[in-house]
């Protein structure tokens, strides 16, 4: 009777008997086309928890190599895959975890250049890099093309989450309209995996209600993982923001 | 209008999943007949579909609810 096969049912069941879900919104999500920025700390869990949810067309781009000491908190990633491109490392995976999707690793630098043509026939994409220049390159393109993104950053105890859809609610340069002058990677910050964790847990909890059809609040969600707590911040949209300013 | 959902052969909470979406694709006021085959089910599925705002009568193993 349903569309969806009867393994899907299975496998998606525990979803599916929410009241906020249904078939519709499983079938969305297996429509959906999914970019992830990023195969690291905050890679692993968006794109573990998108697998796994079903999203039909999940890319994950990132151009370095797994190191042993990114296995503390990148759960992608295992000690074996030490040398291994981070992209394809996930994807395996990923196809593991979720033989029913299609995963498609870009081992490739996202920026400027090519952040236009990756964005282009995706659905969504969720910013897991570790680099201002890669977070505004992909907020431009996603404004450029008008596709819905989850921006995330975590670092030390504190982390940020921001849904945004162009031209509907702020950008992220609308919040932040530029790069903190000396920002300080997680090589020199440091971080505890779970930090990472629900940062990305969020990403990717956001992500999926855009995908179905689910409304999520515009602005961003600053969180403190020392209190394990969190404050939302409302962002008006920017008239003259360079990259969905009208 | 009356549909008949038979799902004898399939076990819980998958019952209530099945029950689920083919309740959501009817119209208000429309009939579904659920044929049952899990004990766990009869008592589950009845409760399931209350709690998501339908009638439900049971007919022996079966559940006759009514989409609101």
């Amino acid at each position: 009777m349903s569309v969806l096969s009867d393994e899907e049912l299975e496998r998606y069941s525990r979803a599916l008997v929410l009241p906020e879900w249904g078939q519709a919104q499983q079938l969305r999500v297996r429509r959906g086309r999914v970019l992830v920025v990023g195969a690291g700390a905050l890679g692993s869990p968006v794109a573990l928890y998108l697998a796994g949810a079903g999203v039909g067309r999940l890319g994950i781009a990132d151009d370095d190599e797994v190191e042993l000491s990114n296995l503390h908190r990148q759960f992608l990633h295992f000690t074996p895959d030490v040398g291994v491109p981070k992209a394809h490392s996930a994807a395996a995976k990923l196809r593991f975890l979720n033989p029913e999707i299609v995963i498609e690793p870009y081992p490739v630098r996202v920026g400027e250049g090519n952040a236009p043509g990756l964005v282009a026939d995706q659905d969504l994409v969720v910013d897991c890099s570790d680099s201002f220049a890669t977070r505004y390159a992909i907020n431009a393109a996603c404004c450029g093309a008008g596709v819905p993104l989850v921006e995330g950053g975590v670092v030390g105890f504190t982390g940020l989450v921001m849904a945004i859809r162009p031209f509907e609610t702020a950008c992220y340069r609308c919040a932040f309209p530029a790069a903190p002058p000396a920002a300080p990677s997680c090589a020199e910050a440091g971080i505890l995996g779970p930090a990472a964790g629900v940062v990305g847990a969020m990403q990717a909890l956001e992500a999926l209600k855009l995908l179905a059809g689910i409304p999520v609040r515009e602005g961003f969600v600053q969180v403190d993982l020392h209190d394990l707590a969190t404050t939302r911040v409302s962002v008006p949209r920017r008239a003259d923001c360079p990259d969905c300013g009208s | 209008m009356s549909t008949t959902l038979d799902i004898r052969d399939v076990t819980c909470p998958l019952t209530w999943v099945r029950t689920k979406l083919a309740l959501e694709a009817m119209q208000p006021g429309e009939e579904l007949l659920v044929l049952l085959g899990d004990p766990e089910a009869i008592e589950n599925v009845p409760r399931s579909v209350r709690e998501a705002g339908h009638d439900a009568t049971v007919e022996g193993s079966a559940v006759r609810i009514v989409r609101r």
